[in-house]
C-alpha cells in the first residue's frame, strides 16, 4: 500500500505515459481516417534511434528531437505511398515498416557508433527538465507535476489540441468526413487522398516525438528494439479510447502507471520476469472492456 | 503449358522484389563505404561458399520454415496471427520439459517431446483464438502482446524452476537432454538435422491439404472473403480455432526441432536474439502465404542471414545488412509494387489519357 502512495511512482507514470500517448494520439489520426496503423511501432523505434543521432551529429538537443521528427516523418510517408498510392494492404505494410525500422537501426548502430546492442554516452545531454514555477509548489502534486521533459507536456497539450481540432474545426470535420464516409466526402470535393496522407504524416511525426523522449527524455541511451512494444500498447490504447484524443490520453495513464508500476515492483522480492510481463499482462486485460467495431465490422460479425 | 506459364508469372513478383532488396541493401553498403561485390561474393561464400555453410543455411532455415508454414496457414484464412514468437518460446520450452523428464525409452521420448511442442505452441495460440471469438478482442493486437508475456513466463521457468544449476550461473538455461533423444543430424559433423526434413515434408503436406481438402477450401475461401464464406455456411469461430491451433502448432513445432536438434537444451533468449519468428512472419508474407512459396522464402531467409555472418567476418560491413535487405524485399512484395505499376499502365492504355 505505501508503494502506491508513493509521490515519485506517479511522477515516473507521466514520464512512462509520453511515448505511449503521443504514439497513440498519431494512431488516432490515422483511425479516424481509415487507417489501421501496425507501423507505429517501427516509426517510434526510428523516433528514438534518429534522436540519439542527431545529438551525436549536431550536439544540440533541440536539433536532435527536429532530426527524429524528419526522420519518422519519412518513414511514415513510406507507409503512405504505399498503402494510400499503391493501396498495399495496411497490415502488411505496417508490419513491413517496423521490420525496417528494427533492421536499418541495428545496421546504422553497427556503422554510425559501432556498437552492438546498445549505444549510450555520459557526455551527451538529455532533454532538459522544466519546473513549472507556480505548480511545483503545490504541495503533494507539486512533485508529480512538475520536472519533466518538454515533451511529456507537450503530450498532454497536444491531446487537447487534438480533439479541438478534430471536433471544432472544419479540417478536423473534413478529415473525419474522409474515414466516417470517404465516398461521400469525395463527392462534397475533399481531397481524401491528401488528407490520408497528412493523417500518416502526422502519425509519423508524433511517433518521432515519442521516439525522442524514449531515448532522451530519461536516460540518453538507444538500445536495439527499445520500443519494447509500445506502439503496439499505443494500438490499445487508441481502441480502449475509442478514437478520442482524451479518451486515449486516460487509456495512456493507465499503461503509462503499469509501466512505472513494474519498474518500480523490480525492487520488490517478486521475480523481474512477473514485473515486466505485467504492462502487457493489463493491456489485454483492458482490452475485455471495450469493442472495437472496425475490427467486428471487418470479420463480418457486426453490421 | 499454360500452367507452368502462370506458375512462371507468379515468380516475376517476388524476383523484382528480391533485385530490388539487394539493390537497397547495395545502398546500404556504399553508405558505409564497402565494397558492393565484395559484400555479396562474401554473402554468397558464407550462405552456400562450402558445403559446411550449405547445411548451416538448411539448418538456420529450419525453424524459419516451419514458424512461416503455420503464419501462412494463418494468413490465408485471413487471421493476422502474429504470435509466432511466443508460440514458439512455449513449444521449445514444453519439447525441453518432456525430454528431460518423461520416463520413457529415447526414442519414444523424443516423439513425446516433438508432440508436447505441438501442443504447447497450438495450445498458446488458440488462447488467443479463444479470446477472439468468446471475448472479441482483436487478433492482431492480442498475439502480439501474448509474445511478450510468453517471452517473461519462459523465462521465469527457465531461471527459477527449471534452471540448471549444476553449471555456471551466468546462463539460464534447463539441463541438457540425454544424447538419445536428439533428432539425428543428417551428415556427420554438420548442423543440418532431421527437423529440416520434417520442415520440408510440413511444406508439402500444407501444400496438399490447402488445396485438395474441403477443409482448405473452407479455409481459402474465408481468407479471401470472410463475408462470402460466412454465407456460404463457414463457421468462423470454429475454422479460427482449429486454424489457431495448427498454426501455432507449427510454429511449436519448429521450437521442439531446435531444442532437440541444435541447442538440446532450453537457452533463455537462445529463440528470441536470431529473430526466427519474425523471420518466418517475413517468409510467409514473401511468398504471399503459399506453402511451398513459404519454403522457399525460408531458404532465402536464412541464406540472407548466414550470408549476412559471412560478411561481418570479412569485411567491415555489419551483420545486419542481411536485416536491412530482408525489410527492404518484404516491402517491396507487400506493395505488389510490379502488379501496381503494370496495373496503372494498362489503365493508362485503357482510357487513352496520358495520367
Amino acid at each position: 500500500m505505501e508503494l502506491l502512495l508513493d509521490v515519485s511512482l506517479y511522477g515516473s507514470t507521466l514520464r512512462m505515459i509520453a511515448p505511449i500517448l503521443l504514439a497513440a494520439l498519431g494512431g488516432v489520426i490515422c483511425a479516424r481516417v481509415g487507417i489501421f496503423n501496425v507501423g507505429l511501432e517501427g516509426l517510434m523505434l526510428t523516433g528514438a534511434f534518429a534522436a540519439i543521432t542527431g545529438n551525436h551529429l549536431f550536439g544540440d538537443v533541440w536539433l536532435a528531437v527536429l532530426f527524429a521528427v524528419i526522420c519518422s516523418g519519412l518513414m511514415s510517408l513510406i507507409l503512405a505511398w504505399l498503402t494510400i498510392g499503391l493501396n498495399a494492404n495496411m497490415i502488411v505494410v505496417g508490419v513491413a515498416l517496423n521490420f525496417l525500422a528494427s533492421g536499418l537501426t541495428t545496421y546504422c548502430l553497427s556503422a554510425i557508433f559501432h556498437v552492438k546492442g546498445s549505444y549510450y554516452d555520459p557526455g551527451m545531454a538529455g532533454l532538459p527538465k522544466w519546473d513549472i514555477p507556480l505548480v511545483g509548489d503545490i504541495p503533494g502534486v507539486g512533485g508529480i507535476l512538475s520536472g519533466h521533459s518538454p515533451l511529456v507536456y507537450v503530450a498532454f497539450v497536444l491531446a487537447f489540441v487534438l480533439q479541438f481540432f478534430l471536433f471544432k474545426t472544419v479540417k478536423g470535420f473534413r478529415l473525419l468526413a474522409a474515414g466516417e464516409h470517404p465516398e461521400g466526402a469525395r463527392s462534397l470535393g475533399i481531397r481524401i487522398d491528401r488528407i490520408r496522407y497528412w493523417a500518416v504524416l502526422a502519425s509519423g511525426v508524433l511517433c518521432g516525438l515519442a521516439g525522442a523522449q524514449l531515448s532522451l527524455g530519461q536516460v540518453t541511451q538507444f538500445t536495439e528494439g527499445m520500443t519494447a512494444g509500445r506502439g503496439f500498447i499505443a494500438l490499445v490504447a487508441v481502441m480502449l479510447g475509442q478514437n478520442h484524443p482524451l479518451g486515449v490520453m486516460l487509456a495512456s495513464l493507465l499503461f503509462g502507471f503499469m509501466d512505472a508500476l513494474s519498474i518500480r515492483l523490480q525492487g520488490y522480492a517478486l521475480p523481474t520476469q512477473f514485473t515486466m510481463a505485467l504492462p502487457y499482462v493489463m493491456t489485454l486485460a483492458a482490452m475485455f472492456l471495450f469493442k472495437d467495431r472496425a475490427y467486428l465490422r471487418q470479420t463480418g460479425r457486426i453490421d | 503449358m499454360r500452367r507452368l506459364a502462370d506458375s512462371l508469372r507468379g515468380l516475376v513478383h517476388p524476383l523484382a522484389a528480391l533485385a530490388a532488396g539487394l539493390a537497397a541493401g547495395a545502398v546500404a553498403v556504399i553508405v558505409v563505404g564497402g565494397s558492393v561485390g565484395e559484400t555479396y561474393a562474401e554473402m554468397w561464400k558464407g550462405a552456400f561458399g562450402s558445403f559446411y555453410y550449405l547445411t548451416n543455411t538448411l539448418a538456420r532455415s529450419t525453424p524459419i520454415m516451419l514458424i512461416g508454414l503455420g503464419v501462412a496457414l494463418a494468413f490465408r484464412a485471413g487471421f493476422f496471427n502474429l504470435g509466432a514468437e511466443g508460440q514458439l518460446l512455449f513449444g521449445a520450452l514444453a519439447a525441453a520439459v518432456a525430454a528431460l523428464y518423461l520416463p520413457a525409452p529415447p526414442a519414444l521420448a523424443m516423439i513425446a517431446a516433438l508432440v508436447a511442442g505441438i501442443i504447447a505452441g497450438g495450445a498458446w495460440s488458440l488462447l488467443a483464438g479463444w479470446l477472439d471469438v468468446r471475448f472479441r478482442l482483436n487478433l492482431l493486437v492480442s498475439t502480439l502482446l501474448l509474445n511478450y508475456i510468453a517471452i517473461y513466463v519462459c523465462s521465469y521457468f527457465v531461471s527459477f524452476p527449471l534452471k540448471d544449476t549444476s553449471g555456471s550461473a551466468a546462463i539460464n538455461q534447463t539441463n541438457m537432454i540425454d544424447r538419445a533423444v536428439w533428432l539425428p543430424k543428417l551428415f556427420k559433423g554438420m548442423s543440418v538435422h532431421a527437423g529440416f526434413v520434417l520442415a520440408a515434408a510440413a511444406a508439402v503436406l500444407l501444400f496438399l491439404v490447402l488445396r485438395h481438402t474441403v477443409a482448405g477450401y473452407h479455409l481459402r475461401m474465408h481468407g479471401s472473403n470472410p463475408l462470402f464464406a460466412l454465407y456460404g455456411g463457414v463457421r468462423r469461430g470454429r475454422l479460427m480455432a482449429w486454424t489457431m491451433l495448427a498454426s501455432g502448432g507449427f510454429a511449436g513445432l519448429a521450437g521442439a526441432v531446435e531444442v532437440l536438434g541444435t541447442q538440446y537444451r532450453y537457452i533463455d533468449n537462445a529463440l528470441t536474439a536470431p529473430g526466427y519468428a519474425w523471420s518466418g512472419i517475413m517468409a510467409a508474407l514473401l511468398a504471399n502465404s503459399h506453402p511451398l512459396g513459404t519454403a522457399a522464402a525460408a531458404l532465402l531467409l536464412a541464406a540472407l542471414q548466414t550470408g549476412g555472418m559471412g560478411v561481418e567476418r570479412n569485411t567491415e560491413v555489419p551483420l545486419e545488412i542481411a536485416s536491412v535487405i530482408q525489410a527492404a524485399i518484404i516491402l517491396f512484395i507487400s506493395a505488389r509494387f510490379t502488379r501496381a505499376l503494370l496495373k496503372r499502365r494498362k489503365a493508362r492504355a485503357a482510357d487513352g489519357t496520358a495520367a
